[in-house]
């Protein structure tokens, strides 16, 4: 048991998910020759988009201890109000400002009543799923619209270039480094890190935890209205119940994404890593014809094999340290 | 102005009548409490009499439900934390309220860190700032260590250092020696010392007695959420001040008879737990109490942790009754019939969200209290939590109250309740009267005694020489992971327990 052993524990303990990550790179890039493609990359980082951007409101959530389900619903019904607006014949700007205000009310929302009320995030962003759900059915009738027919501009948001870089990445990536930066950066990313480790540590200092708190959910709100947003323009419409499977995947990420980087702690690289590993095994096993009902069978193995990696080798650290 | 001395201009601290009532218990009932500047004014009280609750109270962290609170002559009533630590008041807390994965240097800086113009955090300059802090009251803590990665001992002191960030005129320390070493207390009396001369006025809660008379000038005792009496502090012998905490006659320190010590049934040999400790053998006796002393940082509780499985051990051999035991994990342990009552008890021996309930019966309910192994026997699950309380003396409303909710003491006590439960035949307690007022100490002892008694064999491990002297019968030794000495109560003294436990050797300077 030397300190090599350890050392090496610790290294995959914290880059087991990336090697595991670049390991399929490999292994699809072998497989088949159009996998590295520079189009082909930019399919893959334009399909996580969404799933990054809400992915890393979630993260900013989970990380100061609390959860909130509600984007699963909030996506589906954003979709909903947006084509009722671009029917009606709003201006691209309005209809941005529309559903990222909406993202922003309901954190409010839940911020005064697990904050505020003391209610159990899970319970109440749960109930506002269902909620957003019902509402999304009453606004569009559970009927699809595509967005095309009526308002072309809009749709020039996801599909621009800024440079070189098409406009979804930009945001993805964008976000990821504001996120970031401000995690790790600033006093108040640090605080809600801290409140997530040890909240009396922050109230001991005289900080205003409930607030940060409340904030933190009114921020993650206006995350998951902007993966509304995204959402709905890239896939051109109004889908019912879209965003539902953003809320297994966007779950999956930010819990894989802990088993990187930073072993056991939620953390935005590991996000982002979670996010594009998703797609990525999508991407390769679609681009080699693989039947579709195979994919979330591959992508579970791997799950467990890059969690199972992570943490054998964390426990063995964690059993030298004691 | 020289008549009024001791009039009302010299009092800072003015809490009047004040009542604080949690669901099911009155913490604090019609308590006056005033504090004059510049004294040391000891708190004390048994578990659970309120004085964690009045310190929060005047660190605004819970409001009264009744009473008025005038901090250096401000009406504190509308106040919030940031307020009163503007005022110039810090409260160490009872629990370390750290942030584990930050640096030591950002603990400390907490909620004061500077930024660059960016509005980032400046990480070099946060490294100064916090570093004469620290240096106030440790001089080998590493500010760019992780919390986590210290010592609790460490960790104690980085809440001090934390303290002083807001430059306190009043500060408050609730039971700071609990989890300090012994070179670490010192350090602490120290800067105490050079605190009183700067004329900060403190006040301090500790269930060391010695400590009081050693720090203090004025002393105030609750007991059961009222006030007892404040008083200078010559006025009052231990055994007054005892008496008044209590509210009975505690007969003698330790309540022990004449032992009746029968065969070896527990042995260890050549034991090396993987840190700290080395080779370690020794025998336990059925109906004897084992004492182990040592520094802090002797391995004591490495050997303990190694004996219960709750570490890997590298090698050794522990015998059950002449049978060898295979211990690879504490359920290994416990089926075997050993109990550890660890020392980190908060961290390693409670659920917290559970009730006193669940927590007591936790270890022995597959043993004692399931039918066919399966349901819970719930009437006797009960009558057992239920005398535990009483003979424990437990402040709780009610053996069904969450165990996060109760005194600090009140925690320790039924992590050690827990496992008299458990009717097993060998006990390790590693410091068990770590932060329990003196009534409990006292009932912990009476139970310990009766352990053996019963024929259990017990392992004492401890800091306080004059416990382990007085409740032991024989006591082993242990300096930097080794165990140098062992030697029959009977016929020792502290300063020979004193002299072995500083490393001293027998053909070396001393006499005798
Ligand atoms: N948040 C709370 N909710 C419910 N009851 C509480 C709470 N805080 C304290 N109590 C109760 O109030 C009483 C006083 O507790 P307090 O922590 O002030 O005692 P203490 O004198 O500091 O004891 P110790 O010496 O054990 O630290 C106890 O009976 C405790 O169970
Ligand atoms: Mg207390």
């Amino acid at each position: 048991m030397g300190q090599k052993a350890d050392n090496w524990n610790k290294f995959i303990a914290n880059y087991g998910l990336l090697l595991a990550f670049l390991l399929a790179i490999i292994v699809f890039s072998l497989w088949s020759e159009n996998f590295l493609r520079w189009g082909n990359v930019q399919n893959i980082l334009i399909q996580t988009t969404s799933l990054g951007v809400c992915a890393f409101g979630l993260t900013l959530i989970m990380m100061m201890g609390e959860i909130d389900l509600s984007y699963a619903g909030l996506t589906g019904m954003i979709g909903a109000v947006m084509l009722k607006m671009i029917m009606a014949g709003y201006s691209p700007v309005s209809v941005v400002f529309v559903c990222l205000a909406i993202g922003m009310a309901s954190g409010l929302c839940i911020a005064i009543l697990v904050v505020g009320l003391r209610m159990s995030s899970f319970m109440v962003t749960l109930a506002a799923w269902f909620i957003y759900m019902g509402l999304e059915r009453y606004i569009g009738h559970g009927v699809t619209h595509w967005i095309y027919k009526y308002d072309e501009n809009i749709l020039k948001i996801v599909q621009g270039h800024a440079g070189p870089l098409p406009v979804p990445i930009i945001i993805m990536l964008g976000l990821f480094l504001l996120c970031w930066l401000f995690q790790t950066r600033t006093r108040t990313g640090q605080y809600i890190l801290a409140l997530g480790e040890n909240i009396e540590a922050v109230k001991e200092v005289g900080l205003k935890a409930n607030l940060l708190k409340g904030g933190t959910f009114v921020a993650g709100g206006l995350i998951f209205g902007l993966t509304g947003l995204i959402e709905t323009l890239r896939i051109g419409g109004s889908m019912v119940y879209s965003g539902r499977f953003l809320l297994i995947y966007a779950l999956g990420a930010v819990f894989l994404g802990s088993a990187a980087f930073k072993a056991g702690k939620y953390n935005f690289p590991g996000t982002l890593l979670g996010a594009l590993f998703f797609y990525t095994i999508i991407n390769g096993l679609t681009l080699n014809m693989v039947k579709f009902y195979y994919i979330p069978l591959v992508q579970g193995l791997f799950l467990i094999l890059a969690v199972a990696i992570t943490t054998v080798k964390r426990g063995e650290i964690e059993q030298v340290q004691f | 102005m020289g008549t009024a001395r001791n009039g009302d201009e010299d009092v800072v601290i003015k809490a009047s009548l004040i009542s604080k009532y949690f669901p099911g218990v009155i913490a604090l009932d019609n308590v006056d409490f005033e504090v004059r500047k510049g004294e040391t004014h000891a708190l004390v009280g048994e578990n659970g009499a309120g004085k964690s609750t009045l310190m929060k109270i005047l660190y605004r962290e819970y409001s009264e439900d009744a009473g008025s609170l005038y901090i250096d002559g401000k009406n504190a009533k509308g106040m919030g934390i940031r307020q009163v630590r503007n005022l110039g008041l810090s409260l160490i807390h009872q629990d370390l309220n750290l942030v584990p994965v930050f640096t030591v240097a950002h603990n400390v800086c907490m909620g004061l860190e500077p930024v660059n113009k960016l509005g980032f955090i400046d990480w070099k300059e946060l490294k100064q700032k916090a570093a004469p802090y620290l240096k106030e009251i440790s001089s080998d803590i590493d500010l760019d260590a992780k919390v986590e990665e210290l010592s609790n001992s460490q960790q104690q002191l980085v809440t001090v250092a934390r303290a002083l960030v807001a430059h306190p005129r009043f500060l408050i320390l609730d039971e700071p020696t609990a989890r300090l070493d012994q070179k670490s207390t010192e350090a602490l009396f120290d800067f105490l010392d050079r605190c009183k001369e700067k004329g900060i006025t403190i006040i301090y809660i500790s269930h060391r007695l010695e400590e009081i008379y050693r720090l203090c000038d004025r002393i105030t005792v609750l007991r059961d959420g009222e006030k007892v009496l404040t008083a200078p502090v010559q006025e009052l012998a231990q055994t007054e001040l005892v008496k008044h905490m209590v509210g009975r006659e505690l007969k003698q320190q330790i309540p022990k008879g004449e032992a009746s010590i029968g065969e070896v049934v527990f042995s260890v040999r050549n034991l090396n737990p993987m840190a700290k400790a080395k080779d370690i053998s020794f025998d336990l006796h059925s109906g004897e109490i084992l004492g182990i002393v040592g520094s802090i940082g002797a391995g004591k509780s490495e050997v303990a942790r190694a004996i219960f499985g709750a570490d890997r051990k590298q090698s050794g051999v522990i015998r059950m009754q002449g049978e060898e035991l295979k211990i690879r994990d504490p359920r290994d342990a416990i089926d075997a019939g050993i109990a550890l009552v660890p020392e980190e008890r908060r961290k390693q021996g409670l659920v917290t969200t559970e009730s006193i309930r669940k927590n007591m019966t936790l270890p022995s309910l597959g043993k004692n209290f399931c039918a066919g192994g399966f349901w819970i026997k719930q009437r006797k699950e009960k009558e057992a939590v239920a005398k535990s309380i009483k003979d424990f003396r437990l402040a709780t409303p009610s053996p069904e109250q969450e165990a996060r909710l109760l005194s600090g003491g009140t925690q320790q006590k039924v992590v050690i309740g827990k496992w008299l439960l458990s009717d097993s035949k060998i006990y390790i307690f590693d410091e068990p009267t770590k932060g329990i007022d003196v009534g409990g100490k006292h009932d912990i002892y009476k139970m310990i005694v009766d352990l053996a008694k019963n024929g259990a064999g017990v392992i004492f491990i401890s800091n306080e020489l004059d416990e382990v002297l007085a409740l032991c019968d024989r006591t082993l030794i242990m300096f930097n992971g080794r165990l140098v000495k062992e030697v029959i109560n009977k016929d020792t003294t502290k300063n020979e327990l004193l002299f072995y436990v500083m490393g001293g050797k027998d053909n070396g300077s001393k006499s005798g």
